[in-house]
């Protein structure tokens, strides 16, 4: 669900990088200290992960591609701040090197699934973990696509109702073409990979017990 | 351009991130055509290589969502206007031009220098991508040893379990010994 690079204007990119660079400032600081010595192994692996689960991408009419984020499992092992640090390291190396995405969409790519998709997952586990821990993982992986894949698609229509002659797609398609395959396929996938890798970091002991 | 000192690397960095975000603004097709003959007499060494990474990276996907939107905005009614869909796709090819063209005229490993913990995280990264891919490779090519035929989908995913165990084990032991050899050189 990236935002291209050139499918959104300074007007909203530059307000989103100004949003999201304190944030970023404020996740390194708190998450990536020296005291994350023993967890820096899991969080670049899942991060790798989430890398190559997101190079899948399917274009879909509206302005974006539909794809896997891979990064709800990092809000939930660790927090949505890890989650944010690392979809956006994703984000940039996609951006940087594979030409997917793009720098000046960095912030609202980010926003949007590193930061909004990831908090409302963590939200979701959070409230319903004691019922079950893996209907809580795949439940709020399912409830982070849908939240960020919203927002990318509020993004573009906002692109849209400012400059038509910039972001030709309206909402009513960018939403219907992005929303239909995230709530039918996208977010049953993520919440089972969501799943299936807490289940296996648990057998293989890479994350302790909560 | 060979490799260049970190503060011009630097320098370069910043004046790409601007130029970017000016592209970023352009939406007129004459102006993006007259940015675009710029960028390729700016970038024209190495152009048809950068050119043709667009190409591959770039071009299908903002072209594929393109045709897609004008398509089913055609269906819905009227055909809507061709030309902002062509700025749309010059634009994202002439961004990714000049970044691709930019990046490969600075060190960025060295650009980041003076900053060692983003420098331990994106090694750290880019080492784990890489050793990600050669494992999902090697999966593959594995299981269409020790298969008669082709994979079809239901085998790819009956072994992707297995294969994910050994990736994640496999991943983060090197990415703790990646890790640890950085810090062991000063890296914080």
């Amino acid at each position: 669900m990236h935002v291209p690079d050139g499918f959104l204007a300074p007007t909203i990119t530059l307000p989103a990088w100004c949003a999201a660079a304190p944030l970023w400032y404020w996740a390194v600081r708190r998450n990536f200290g020296t005291s994350s010595t023993e967890s820096l192994p899991v969080v670049g692996s899942l991060t790798a992960l989430a890398f190559v689960v997101q190079s899948i991408m399917i274009p879909i009419p509206g302005g974006t591609s539909a794809h896997l984020t891979g990064v709800a499992i990092l809000a939930i092992l660790y927090n949505p701040g890890v989650a944010f640090v690392c979809e956006s390291l994703v984000l940039l190396l996609q951006a940087l090197f594979f030409g997917a995405g793009g720098f000046t969409v960095l912030g609202v790519n980010a926003l949007a699934m590193g930061l909004l998709g990831p908090g409302a997952a963590w939200l979701c586990y959070r409230a319903l973990r004691r019922l079950s821990e893996r209907g809580a993982a795949f439940l709020g992986a399912y409830a982070g696509m849908q939240v960020a894949t919203l927002a990318v698609s509020l993004v573009l229509g906002l692109q849209h109702r400012l400059s038509p002659a910039y972001m030709p797609v309206p909402f009513s398609v960018t939403a219907t073409a992005m929303m239909v395959p995230s709530l039918t396929v996208l977010g049953i996938v993520e919440g089972l990979y969501t799943v299936m890798t807490l289940s296996l970091l648990r057998k293989v002991k890479l994350v302790g017990p909560r | 351009m060979g490799l260049v000192e970190p503060r011009r690397s630097q320098a370069i960095l910043v004046a790409w991130a601007v130029l970017i975000f000016a592209l970023s603004a352009l939406t007129g097709l004459p102006a993006l055509a007259a940015a675009s003959a710029a960028a390729l007499l700016l970038f024209r060494h190495g152009a048809l290589r950068e050119l043709r990474r667009v190409a591959v990276t770039v071009v299908p996907l903002s072209l594929g969502l393109s045709l897609a939107s004008w398509t089913w905005l055609w269906l819905l009614g009227q055909p809507p206007p061709v030309a902002p869909f062509v700025a749309l796709t010059v634009r994202a090819g002439l961004i990714a031009f000049t970044t691709f063209s930019v990046l490969r005229r600075v060190d960025l490993l060295r650009a980041l220098a003076p900053f060692p913990a983003a420098s331990r995280m994106l090694v750290l990264c880019l080492a784990q991508i890489h050793a990600l891919r050669l494992l999902v490779t090697e999966s593959a090519l594995g299981l269409r040893s020790r298969l008669p035929r082709k994979p079809r989908t239901r085998d790819v995913v009956r072994s992707s379990g297995a294969v994910t165990v050994a990736l994640l084990t496999l991943s983060a032991r090197n990415a703790r010994d990646i890790g640890d050899a950085m810090r062991s050189r000063g890296f914080r």
